[in-house]
């Protein structure tokens, strides 16, 4: 059915020009990092007014990753991982989808800290930002390794792919 | 070592091996095999946080001049908001895409000249490899000029011109935040052919140029077969 609606696939095997999905992580990866960075300097130098920062970079990430994920899940849909991809694919999408329910606790959480209107941060929530950074640079790597060392969606893996080379 | 801890209590370790083999070295490919001395590119991770920073900051200022308009939606959405918040997001993510910019593009130039991109092939704007990297270059140095001519701008409406206005940020300053938006679409578009259609520093797309079935990186170092020199990938 959908192969009736979009435009046929390129030899990206998209039915658009390019990935989107690594295009829509930047708003992720940038702005949780930013937000800790922010947390941090904040933290160290008493100047608040980062705090306010750092949460609307929250508040921004927190939209992007979901609509990160269903680019995500469309794009590993037709991403046709060789035997190779399968394992790190997997474990990509596992932790996409698991830190969107991270990212929302940890900033709905930022939203009653902020509500309350103290001006230190609670030193958990420090170490939740420590956490989170972890998590996102992990999924980072799991998905530079996607595209850098499997290539897929890279025009070399998806011609021998369709030319059945790559079981 | 790690190879016969494995072996003899797999059983016992499956659940990890799961995530090891995630985190693992790749021995195969390790330095090397996609042209670079570590195992994945560093400039296109340091791109997310140039763009992320640049685009946000432009975005925050952009709502913070329409700020009459969404108050009512944040007042909707019982979320606090202060325009002098919004533009404190535009101010400080500027900067950090200032700062970060130089190192991104840094990267990309040391990326650039370990680049062995195929010669037989054009890229879908009809661009060889060379052409698409001297342009991915020459675009890189002028978006860094722009984002730093833009942060020095923005901190002078911030601290002198504008001090004591309501409304921060000029539209002029705006305006050609917008421009630079679509400058950076090119110029991402012109990266993507190169990660994407030429495959400069993808380990599969050149072992497949090189004849080497990809699928060998599946085997987790504690089971290769040791040193064949025919399947690993030479160093260029």
């Amino acid at each position: 059915m959908l192969e009736n609606l979009l435009p046929p696939l390129n030899d990206h095997n998209l039915p658009y020009p390019d990935t989107m999905h690594p295009i829509v992580v930047h708003f992720v990866i940038a702005m949780v990092l930013f937000a800790v960075v922010c947390d941090g300097i904040a933290f160290f130098t008493k100047n608040y007014r980062l705090q306010e920062v750092s949460w609307w970079n929250m508040v921004f990430a927190t939209v992007s990753i979901f609509i990160a994920i269903i680019f995500g899940q469309f794009e590993a849909g037709l991403a046709t991982p060789y035997a190779a991809a399968v394992g790190d694919l997997n474990l990509h999408t596992l932790i996409g989808w698991s830190l969107s329910g991270v990212l929302a606790v940890i900033t709905g959480w930022r939203y009653i800290l902020r509500l309350q209107g103290s001006k230190k941060l609670p030193v958990a929530y420090l170490g939740v930002n420590a956490m989170l950074t972890i998590i996102v640079l992990f999924q980072t790597y799991l998905g530079d390794k996607l595209v850098w060392i499997y290539g897929l969606h890279t025009e070399a893996v998806v011609e021998a792919a369709r030319g059945g080379l790559l079981p | 070592m790690l190879c016969e801890v494995f072996n003899m209590s797999s059983f016992v370790l499956e659940p990890f091996i799961f995530v090891q083999s995630a985190i693992a070295p790749i021995h195969v490919l390790a330095a090397g095999a996609n042209g670079l001395p570590y195992l994945v590119p560093i400039h296109p991770n340091l791109v997310h946080l140039t763009l992320g920073l640049f685009i946000v900051a432009v975005t925050f200022d952009l709502a913070a001049n329409f700020y009459a308009l969404e108050k009512p939606l944040f007042k909707f959405l019982a979320i606090p908001v202060t325009r002098s918040g919004l533009y404190d997001v535009g101010w400080y993510n500027m900067v950090g895409a200032a700062i970060i910019t130089f190192f991104t593009v840094a990267a990309g130039f040391y990326e650039i000249l370990l680049a062995a991109p195929p010669q037989d092939m054009v890229s879908p704007w009809g661009l060889s490899a060379r052409d698409t990297m001297v342009w991915h270059g020459v675009g890189g140095v002028i978006l860094l000029a722009l984002i730093v001519g833009m942060t020095v701008w923005r901190a002078l409406e911030r601290y002198f011109w504008r001090e004591d206005r309501a409304r921060q940020v000029s539209w002029k300053y705006l305006g050609l935040g917008l421009f630079i938006f679509a400058l950076m679409f090119l110029h991402g578009t012109l990266g993507a052919h190169l990660g994407g259609d030429f495959g400069v520093h993808v380990t599969a797309d050149r072992l497949i140029r090189a004849g080497i079935d990809p699928n060998q990186l599946s085997v987790p170092p504690w089971n290769q077969i040791p040193e064949d020199p025919q399947l690993l990938p030479k160093v260029d």
